[in-house]
């Protein structure tokens, strides 16, 4: 089905220029299609909870009958090894259904959505055909997804299954059992809303983080619910996006080819105890530092030289320890932030201007980004638990999961470089493109096009392959 | 005569002076207010303990001796692998030499952790089984993990000393290292009472008993605290602890839970301020300077051919010698830590003056701890910190005999 245009209306903003043909996702069975040109209707944006009902009481409805279909299809996938035609159609337009809805809530995209879960809405998924299934993993699908749910309990809730998501407790919306668990895409949301009513337009960055968080969503769903033997991908940098990503000047730089040493995964909470002690010593001195440096940039408009280079250390060094203790990284990191000494590193430019009145009110900017860094960390704190248990038995990280945290990662530091240090007053970007952050002088020419997307990574999640 | 051999001549001079005054110093030291002709009767524990408070205690302590050795080879071992292998552990650091140091000395200890923890987990089973603690499994491997950690920011502090100070000094860095180290210990020692967060002792029997050793017997006038862990151990223990102002008597609350009698715990009182009394904590200090300086000498002459304790590679080696002189000199160290508790033990006579209260508390000690009496005297130069429970009670005997009592 097609989907109508959105109606044009007084608080939709002006024309916006046609963006480039979207990326598609990775060669994963549930794919995500991005289309959205995060155009928002301040009306819609407004009543957008209220709106929603309808859709959530249909969801909560819907997901009653798709939990009979899943369990009378994973008998048959059990001894065919297939789910059939029907069934496997009858959850494929439940799961994309769901992302619709999600999206919608998330404010990801902007139409109100159909209630049959047809294909052609601006964050869609597509969803491959039934195909083979190992009949081992049918058979334990629901304890080998128990991982993947954790995440996407992190990343968007638990829908209709009670409270969950990253601690922020659960929210009723449209009956006493459709309860969603909140995630840190509702809690893009909250910050969006009031994005959206300024601006009419969704912010880049939280646009694309949701994404992130709907396809985990889908390729979640869609494997616990038997369209796919295939793990989540957690790995957000090939999440698609139309547009190419904001110049940043704190950057992550990864150099890590996965490879973990078991015994120290085994003990790496003690081993960085000193580095914890010696964060926390450092801590002190960034703080007077960070104080220092608002004031004179408040009155010269510039980070003085020295100061910047010691506090993009102390970032840097934070980041070293944070991606060891959470194993996005393997080796033991050295005491001095030293630039390129890690695999997993920060590149943040040198001084430049920064606007007078945005460092004024810094600390009052960077409140919603620092909310968003710590609901990030709940996404991390899984990834170091999974990680811990994946890298003892494998000796090796999963791509996905180093990722995210890399991802994570990042945003903490420009949330920290832009709040708190000072570093710089370009606003964090919440996407997770880190692979095609670019530096900001990159702004004077015209982004180069999008490179390919690469080849779809051999499955890595907990499952076996 | 020629250079080298007047080096060497200056070398030996200085090596026979520093064992000279070593044995000086160790003299002085030693010597306790103990009575030196002090003679103990020869005690038969059967006239002290019925047969099956013997019987239980050395069949316990039989198990737990068992354990000691076990975990004590497995450790060396372990250790011993890991001065050859530790080198490849190298790659998995990004630091430069001194945080590559830092990590290959905690996963030294990490492997000893880890192999010793199935020894820790028998032993607490075994104390459980003799309701000698409540402590759950889960709370010693969580706690113990927790506290490996410490262990490794302690080890990285003293790797960054050693290192730090290898470098501009690679031959004497044992002078200004051991000196480091006293300091250190020192340091710790002063504060650790602070750490403990004890409430003040309010019995007013024991109260009054302490300021009537302080005002009639001239032992210090120290705070004496009471410490919970109860939720741990039922062991009962105190210990005097601090230096200067930070000096303390801390009674584990354990030992207040009434198993033991008021002139028991009064004696307990005595014996501490006895250790005060007799300076044994800076004195304590003044054998682990005796110690370190050797001990870190030696340190640096075995990490020598991986190129000096400067280089990360000689950090493994360095583990091994330091546990090695560790094992080495635990006769030593067992043996002075007995002097002091003999000592402490007279003082508490002395100022008591109620070998009574004392040979109930020793026998008690025996019941609450599962303690044997009489061990075997092999273990006495590696595991007996205290004298043999029967050595204490000959003690008593022989201050009464000495008393006229």
């Amino acid at each position: 089905m097609e989907h109508p245009p959105p109606p044009e209306s007084a608080w939709d903003p002006g024309p916006i220029p046609p963006e480039p043909e979207p990326p598609r996702g990775p060669d994963h069975p549930i794919r995500l299609v991005v289309t959205d040109d995060r155009r928002r209707s301040r009306l819609t944006v407004f009543f957008r909870l209220l709106l929603a009902i309808p859709h959530l009481i249909w969801y909560f409805l819907w997901s009653i009958a798709t939990v009979v279909v899943v369990v009378i299809g994973w008998f048959i996938a059990l001894f065919t090894g297939r789910m059939p035609e029907g069934l496997h159609g009858f959850v494929a337009r439940y799961v994309r259904y769901g992302t619709h809805l999600f999206a919608y809530l998330t404010l990801a995209a902007n139409p109100f959505p159909g209630f049959a879960g047809d294909p052609g809405y601006p964050i869609d998924v597509e969803i491959d055909g039934p195909e083979r299934q190992s009949r081992w993993k049918t058979a334990f699908r629901l304890l080998l997804a128990v991982p993947a749910l954790v995440i996407e309990a992190t990343l968007l809730g638990l829908p209709g299954a009670g409270s969950g998501g990253s601690g922020a407790g659960g929210q009723e919306a449209g009956g006493e059992d459709a309860v969603i668990g909140i995630g840190i895409a509702f809690l893009v949301a909250f910050f969006a809303w009031f994005a959206c009513l300024v601006r009419g337009r969704m912010p880049h960055g939280f646009r694309h983080l949701n994404a992130y968080a709907l396809r985990y969503y889908a390729q979640t769903y869609g494997y616990l619910f038997l369209l796919t033997d295939r793990y989540p991908f957690t790995g957000p940098f090939d999440v698609p996006d139309p547009e190419p990503p904001p110049p940043a000047p704190i950057r992550i730089a990864i150099d890590d080819d996965l490879r973990r040493s078991r015994l120290t995964v085994l003990l790496r909470l003690p081993l960085a105890f000193p580095h914890l002690v010696w964060l926390g010593l450092w801590s002190v001195a960034a703080v007077l530092a960070a104080l220092l440096n608002w004031l004179v940039t408040l009155a010269v408009g510039r980070s003085p030289a020295a100061l910047h280079r010691f506090l993009a250390a102390f970032l840097r060094y934070q980041t070293h320890v944070y991606a060891f203790l959470s194993l996005v990284a393997n080796p033991f990191p050295g005491f001095t932030g030293t630039a390129g000494s890690y695999p997993v590193d920060l590149e943040i430019d040198g001084p430049h201007r920064q606007h007078r009145l945005v460092t004024l009110f810094r600390t009052v900017l960077a409140i919603p980004a620092w909310f968003l860094a710590l609901s990030l960390f709940g996404l991390l704190f899984a990834v170091a638990i999974f990680g811990w248990f994946v890298s003892l038995a494998l000796g090796r990280m999963p791509e996905g999961l180093r990722d995210a945290g890399a991802f994570v990662l990042r945003y903490a530091a420009q949330a920290n470089g832009y709040g708190f240090h000072l570093l710089t007053d370009r606003y964090p970007y919440s996407g997770p493109a880190d692979r095609r952050l670019a530096p900001p002088d990159a702004e004077a020419e015209p982004p180069p096009p999008l490179p390919p997307l690469p080849p779809e990574p051999p499955p890595s999640g907990l499952a076996p392959a | 005569m020629p250079r080298r051999s007047a080096g060497l001549l200056l070398l030996a001079a200085a090596l026979v002076a520093a064992a000279v005054g070593w044995a000086i110093a160790a003299a002085l030291l030693w010597d306790t207010g103990v009575p030196d002709d002090l003679r103990l009767p020869d005690l038969d524990s059967g006239d002290y303990f019925t047969a099956a408070e013997l019987e239980e205690a050395r069949s316990y302590e039989s198990v737990i001796r068992l354990f000691y050795l076990g975990s004590l080879v497995a450790g060396l071992l372990v250790l011993v692998v890991y001065a050859k292998v530790g080198l490849r552990f190298v790659r998995e650091s990004a630091a430069g030499p001194i945080g590559t140091g830092m990590l290959l000395a905690m996963l030294g200890l990490g492997l000893v952790w880890l192999t010793l923890l199935p020894f820790g987990i028998l032993e607490l089973w075994w104390q459980r089984r003799h309701d000698l603690t409540e402590a759950g499994y889960a709370d010693v491997v969580v706690g113990g993990w927790l506290a490996l950690g410490v262990e490794f920011a302690g080890i990285s502090l003293a790797i960054l000393i050693v290192m730090g100070l290898a470098r501009p000094l690679p031959r004497l860095w044992w002078i200004p290292g051991a000196a480091a180290f006293v300091g250190l210990a020192a340091l710790g020692a002063f504060v650790y009472p602070y750490l403990g967060g004890g409430e003040p002792l309010r019995d007013p029997v024991l109260v009054e008993a302490a300021e009537r050793f302080e005002q009639e017997d001239d032992l210090p006038d120290v705070p004496i605290e009471v410490a919970e862990v109860s939720a741990y151990t039922t062991a009962p223990n105190a210990q005097a602890a601090g230096l200067g102002p930070s000096r303390r008597v801390i009674l584990w609350d354990t030992i207040l839970d009434g198993r033991f009698e008021d002139d028991e715990l009064v004696f307990v009182i005595g014996h501490e301020l006895g250790h005060h009394e007799s300076a044994h904590l800076p004195k304590a200090l003044a054998w682990y300077a005796l110690f370190a300086f050797p001990g870190a000498w030696l340190i640096a002459l075995a990490t020598r051919r991986r190129g000096g304790m400067r280089e990360p590679a000689a950090v493994p080696v360095a583990l091994l010698v330091l546990v090695g002189l560790q094992l080495l000199a635990s006769p030593a160290f067992t043996a002075i830590s007995r002097n002091m508790e003999r000592e402490a033990d007279w003082i508490a006579l002395d100022v008591t003056e109620d070998p009574d209260a004392g040979r109930d508390l020793f026998e008690g000690f025996s019941t609450a701890l599962l303690a044997d009496p009489d061990p075997p005297s092999w273990t006495t130069p590696i595991l007996q910190t205290h004298p043999a429970i029967l050595d204490r009670i000959a003690m008593v005997e022989a201050w009464e005999e000495r008393n006229g009592r």
